[in-house]
């Protein structure tokens, strides 16, 4: 049946009733659409992939950059890094002040106190001993150490006038043709007088110190992956490691390494300038301008103040923004189960259908093997595979695609199977079609309802399967974050940093709610056994 | 096949109305049938698929799956009263002991987890919780016995998939009849078996119906089926009883031009023009999804006037228990008020 | 039937064999070996130790070596903790995530039959709703989440169960309680869900029809038509069942601290502890086919139209 609504009104029979036919397609988006929970499940999908493909252009904090002075801040509406840190410092002091016993408290709440510290109540202890210091010192009955007073100022100055420098752009003059140019767009050769000239050394020797910071990286890496090899043999991988990266390998580290140090350069001579305007009270934040460094080196630089900055979600152990961790960690997350049920489906998909179609004993062979892979243990061999052939994200989709196609296979199987003897395939083969069109023009199709529906139930089961790795530790590595890798770092210090727990499970829970429900509804959708309810 | 002069009706269905609640609309599956069957008799119902045939048995026995479906009104007088009514406890008392169904597909209508002997010695003690099992046993081998099973002894603790389709539709008449059934609903007997075991069973049906007194209902779509067993008999289209006449009657003069196109579209052997074309009823039965009032076969009618576009026709009594819903057999009067009142109503 | 068990239990050694090649030699081809770490040894000892454990023989002789000792039941010395062979851990372990497993199945299929059975009959209502929605929290919230919020709550918060620890190593069966539910949560989501649709599915089916025909009350014809039937594809999904919990045992007991199998896994794995990795490899595997053959039997017990052949 061919849904024939090209033209709005639809034929009529002899009683006024419509008599178009739906496709099984439109018919199946019918059902979705009534589905109040799948339809919302759909539109969270959504919305939480358009928010990983643009996490980039989203004004969060970068997701790997560490400031240790905001590590473990607590979630907060409205105050500031500095307000938290300046509140943490308080609290300690107050503790601390309880404890000499400057801080006077009832015998009852000294008591209460005790038995918080005895339950590893932490928290309570924190929050009870600041709002009573606080209490206190506004009523003048307590006054902090001389010690105390200078450390609070201390930090007080710092949060006031710390800043962070970021290099946006550096431009190179060319003394004798007076054109002024990118350096990010210059190349390596070009970029080498330039550093010379900033520097005073000779070419040479930079080239060299170039080579040589090449090597040394690529060494680490070498020791990284391969423990245990004697010096010899390091020395010998690590030549024929230099010779497979060879000269253009070397120029573009040597540019990145060069470019940094000259960024290095700028943001230390540009602070020293800020530090004194800030001396002066000359300079309000945030800065966003061009500076000259020397006459013909020039660069545009942002400076933001360091503790101004507002964690909504917390910030963890290394004062990375929760927040923008848990965006970029959905992104990983689900990269990996889209990409993941691809390629499983991919391949499901070739195995299934040579399997189904040719039949014989290529049907047999292939379906032994997967009742075999079926009786393994595979995310044990995954672990393994993780474990032993290092973690990146490359491995981790290898070795879960190479374990999870072989349900899509069996089903693909068991369709084309189903359609190999249906007259449509009959026409296609009598009119001369080749086995490869019949196979994925004709039969594939035709079960892509079914392939789509299950590939979509895939998606969580992949995204819960690399979380369960990452959480042990073999997944996505730091810098990098999954939903799965940030719930197992936060497992540790769950009572003290819940924030750490909390806001990447729901985040990764809801996804998967979302997922599951739409799913689930598509599923019922395409289910030709609701079709009819008569 | 014998009709009694004086007997006693056991079912009497009075304008039994069974609607299904869809996403399109609502259908009107059976849209106010009646009839009658006496002791002993043989009723056969007969329309294409779709017609309200086989949910009109299953409001029978109030089986109607509910969501979506719904008896909305009628009668159903089992001895006087009106089983619609009664508590589902008292229900349940009738089914199967003294109204008994059996359905299509015999394939698929037994427990294919449990034993014969289990199956039949549970609806035996179901009924009679007097009798112990070995009384209920003796039962339903006796039973199997009387249907034609071979070595019931041994069979009957067999699987339901170790019997063939002809012996499981005897092993569910058995069942049915294991109780004291006095009416058989048989939903399509015969349709999911082969042609010689159609006949076979057709034959056990009317045996039992003869030997124990049983009235049967027996829904069809097969006309010779109907020819052979059955009284009086019913047809029925888009959810109505369009004609109902003893059999000989309405084979010798079908009333409804439905009846008619139906007889006629039945091979013959002994008619002289066998070269000529099959007759066949052209068109599709509607959609009973709110179906305007009108008679639903006006399409495929070619006698149809402009009266039949309009209005649903009343029944006539022909004589002889013969009853048509058909304007062809109403005075030229009514048929002016009615197209006129149907005019009024649609303009309102 | 005994013909059909004995070919059953046949096709579990090619299985078996595959396991153990395969990770056999996924570990040993693998860059860095056991004693990487160890690197300041002087090369006399290393090769002592290399010898000692015949690391110093081509791999297929070891592989020979590996496969006699295991016929035998010998796992193998531990290459890690140098006093002890697998086998002394293994045994030692083994029986804890036994329990466990055994705990978390039982209640996962308790509570997961039951809540689907009362979501079928009671469809489309307030029983039916609860227990789908709870089924799908458990879908949807990975163990690794659960296992902490459950610790976090019912130890750490309301002090009602013990936080970690095992009740061989004398802390209270208390100890069970939160492990098992957490490993079981994911399994009793899907066997609920699963019991629901094929309950739904054969209630539907002809043959309750019948059995409605007959006269039958609904609640008889549930345990006594439609059990059977329905209960077919949660026999089916035991299998998948039981790898899932043997995989999830690893993060349930590092959160709970459970001194079991799964603890060594990881451990062994980052310290290519090679016959400790193949050792648990094997022991779980020579479950899950055991597990997937008891499946089976059941299966073909509860479904007489499957023939053995």
């Amino acid at each position: 049946m061919v849904a024939i609504s090209k033209k709005k009104e639809a034929p009529l029979n002899e009683f006024n009733q419509i008599v178009a036919g739906n496709s099984l397609t439109k018919d199946a988006w019918r059902r979705l659409k009534k589905n109040r929970m799948a339809v919302l499940g759909m539109i969270i999908v959504i919305l939480y992939s358009l928010l990983a493909a643009f996490a980039m252009f989203l004004p969060i904090h970068p997701y790997d950059e560490i400031i240790l002075d905001h590590q473990h801040l607590r979630p907060t509406l409205n105050k500031s890094a500095g307000d938290l840190m300046m509140e943490t410092k308080l609290e300690d002091l107050y503790f601390k002040a309880w404890r000499s016993g400057s801080l006077v408290v009832t015998e009852a709440q000294s008591e209460q106190i005790k038995k918080w510290i005895k339950d590893n109540e932490t928290n309570k202890v924190w929050n009870f001993c600041y709002t009573e210091g606080e209490r206190q010192k506004a009523a003048g009955t307590f006054t902090f150490s001389d010690a105390d007073t200078r450390t609070i100022e201390r930090l007080q100055k710092s949060i006031d006038s710390d800043f962070l420098i970021s290099v946006e752009k550096i431009f190179w003059k060319d003394m004798e043709t007076g054109k002024i140019q990118n350096l990010a767009k210059m190349s390596y050769e070009e970029i080498l007088p330039v550093y010379a000239a900033i520097t005073k050394l000779d070419i040479p020797t930079i080239e060299a110190q170039v080579l040589q910071e090449k090597r040394a990286q690529v060494m680490n890496s070498i020791k990284e992956t391969n423990p245990g090899l004697s010096e010899e043999e390091y020395q010998s991988s690590l030549d024929i490691e230099m010779m497979s990266i060879g000269e253009k390998g070397i120029a573009a580290t040597g540019k990145t390494n060069l470019l940094g140090k000259i960024k290095t350069t700028i943001t230390r001579s540009s602070e020293r300038t800020l530090k004194q305007e800030i001396k002066e009270g000359t300079v309000s934040f945030p800065i966003d301008k061009k500076v000259t460094i020397s006459e013909n080196l020039s660069a545009e630089i942002e400076a933001t103040k360091k503790h101004s900055r507002h964690y909504l979600l917390g910030t963890d152990y290394s004062g990375r923004d929760m927040l923008s961790r848990i965006i970029y960690g959905g992104q990983v997350s689900i990269m990996i189960g889209l990409i993941g049920t691809l390629t499983s489906v991919f391949i499901g998909i070739i195995v299934g259908a040579l399997a189904g179609y040719l039949g014989g004993k290529v049907d047999f062979f292939l379906m032994r093997l997967v009742d075999i892979m079926y009786g393994l243990p595979y995310m044990l061999l995954v672990i393994i595979f993780m474990a032993i052939f290092g973690r990146n994200i490359m491995n981790l989709f290898v070795a879960l695609a190479m374990v999870s196609w072989l349900t899509i296979a069996r089903m693909v199987r068991g369709q084309i199977m189903s359609l190999k003897n249906s007259e449509f395939v009959e026409a296609a083969r009598s009119m001369g079609a080749s086995t490869g069109r019949i196979i994925f023009r004709h039969m594939v199709p035709n079960s892509l309802s079914v392939i789509i529906v299950y590939s979509t139930l895939r998606v969580p089961a992949f995204i819960m399967q690399e979380s369960f790795l990452s959480f042990l530790g073999l997944g996505v590595q730091a810098p990098y974050a999954s939903w799965g890798s940030l719930v197992g770092d936060a497992v540790n210090g769950m009572t003290l940093y819940p924030w750490k727990l909390i806001f990447p499970a729901i985040a990764m829970t809801i996804f998967l709610f979302a997922m599951n429900f739409f799913g689930d509804g598509l599923r019922d959708a395409f289910d030709p056994q609701s079709k009819n309810q008569l | 096949m014998s009709l009694k002069p004086n007997a006693k009706a056991v079912l009497e269905v009075k304008d039994l109305k069974t609607y299904f609640k869809t996403d399109d609309g609502i259908v009107k599956a059976v849209d106010g049938v009646s009839f009658t069957v006496h002791e002993g008799e043989t009723l056969g119902i007969v329309g294409e698929s779709g017609s309200g045939k086989s949910v009109t048995n299953l409001s029978i026995m109030r089986l109607i799956p509910s969501p979506p479906g719904k008896i909305v009104g009628g009668e159903v007088l089992f001895e006087g009263e009106d089983i619609l009514k009664v508590s589902e406890s008292e229900m349940r008392d009738i089914r199967g002991d003294k109204i008994s169904m059996i359905f299509q597909d015999p394939m698929t209508s037994l427990n294919p987890f449990l034993k014969i002997s289990t199956q039949m010695i549970e609806t035996i003690r179901l009924h009679n919780p007097q009798t112990d099992k070995k009384e209920a046993l003796a039962r339903s081998i006796e039973m199997l016995k009387l249907v034609g099973i071979p070595s019931p002894e041994k069979r009957i603790y067999s699987y339901p998939h170790q019997f063939s389709g002809g012996m499981r539709q005897r092993v569910m008449i058995a069942q049915a009849l294991s109780c004291n059934a006095q009416v058989l609903l048989a939903d399509e007997p015969t349709t999911a078996l082969d042609v010689t075991i159609q006949a076979q069973i057709l034959e056990l049906i009317s045996e039992i119906n003869n030997k124990m007194g049983t009235a049967v209902i027996l829904v069809t779509h097969d006309l010779g089926v109907v020819a052979g067993m059955c009284d009086k008999v019913c047809v029925m289209y888009a959810g109505r009883i369009v004609e109902t006449a003893l059999t000989d009657d309405l084979y010798a003069k079908p009333a409804h031009p439905y009846t008619e196109g139906l007889i006629k579209s039945v091979p013959r052997m002994d008619t002289a023009n066998k070269d000529k074309r099959l007759f066949s009823i052209e068109g599709q039965p509607p959609n009973v999804i709110d179906l305007p009032p009108c008679c639903p076969f006006h399409p495929r009618c070619h006698k149809a006037m402009e009266v039949c576009k309009h209005a649903y026709p009343p029944e006539k009594d022909l004589g002889n228990q013969h009853e048509v819903a058909c304007w062809l057999y109403i005075d030229e009067e009514t048929k002016k008020q009615a197209l006129q009142d149907a005019t009024q109503q649609e303009k309102a | 039937m005994t013909k059909y068990i004995i070919n059953r239990l046949l096709g579990i050694i090619p299985t078996l064999l595959i396991i153990i090649t395969l990770s056999f030699f996924i570990v040993r081809v693998a860059p860095g070996g056991p004693f990487a770490s160890e690197r300041n040894l002087p090369e006399v000892v290393k090769r002592n130790i290399e010898a000692k454990y015949h690391m110093d023989e081509p791999l297929i002789k070891q592989y020979g070596r590996y496969m006699f000792d295991i016929i035998r039941g010998d796992l193998g010395p531990s290459f890690k903790y140098k006093d002890y062979d697998v086998n002394y851990y293994i045994s030692n372990s083994l029986p804890k995530s036994i329990v466990l497993g055994i705990c978390a199945m039982g209640l996962a299929l308790l509570f997961g039959i039951s809540a689907g059975i009362i979501a079928a009959v009671r469809q489309n209502t307030w029983a039916d709703y609860l227990s789908m929605g709870v089924a799908v929290i458990g879908i949807s919230v990975p163990l690794f989440v659960i296992a902490p919020v459950l610790q976090l709550i019912f130890a750490m918060k309301l002090n009602w169960l013990p936080t970690s620890g095992w009740y061989t190593t004398g802390e209270g069966y208390l100890t069970i309680i939160l492990p098992a539910v957490s490993l079981s949560f994911a399994y009793f989501a899907n066997i609920a869900r699963l019991t629901r649709s094929s309950m739904l599915e054969t209630l539907r089916s002809d043959y309750i029809r019948t059995a409605k025909a007959k006269g039958m009350k609904n609640s008889t014809i549930i345990y006594k038509h439609a059990m059977k039937g329905a209960m077919l594809p949660i026999v089916s999904y035991l299998g998948p069942a039981f790898a899932g919990i043997i995989t999830g045992s690893i993060v349930v007991e590092q959160i709970f601290r459970v001194p079991g199998l799964g603890k060594f896994f990881v451990q062994s794995s980052f310290n290519r502890d090679y016959t400790l990795i193949v050792g648990v490899v094997i022991v779980y595997s020579l479950i899950l086919v055991i597990m997937n053959f008891i499946v089976d039997i059941v299966y073909a017990q509860l479904d007489p139209r499957i023939t053995y052949k």
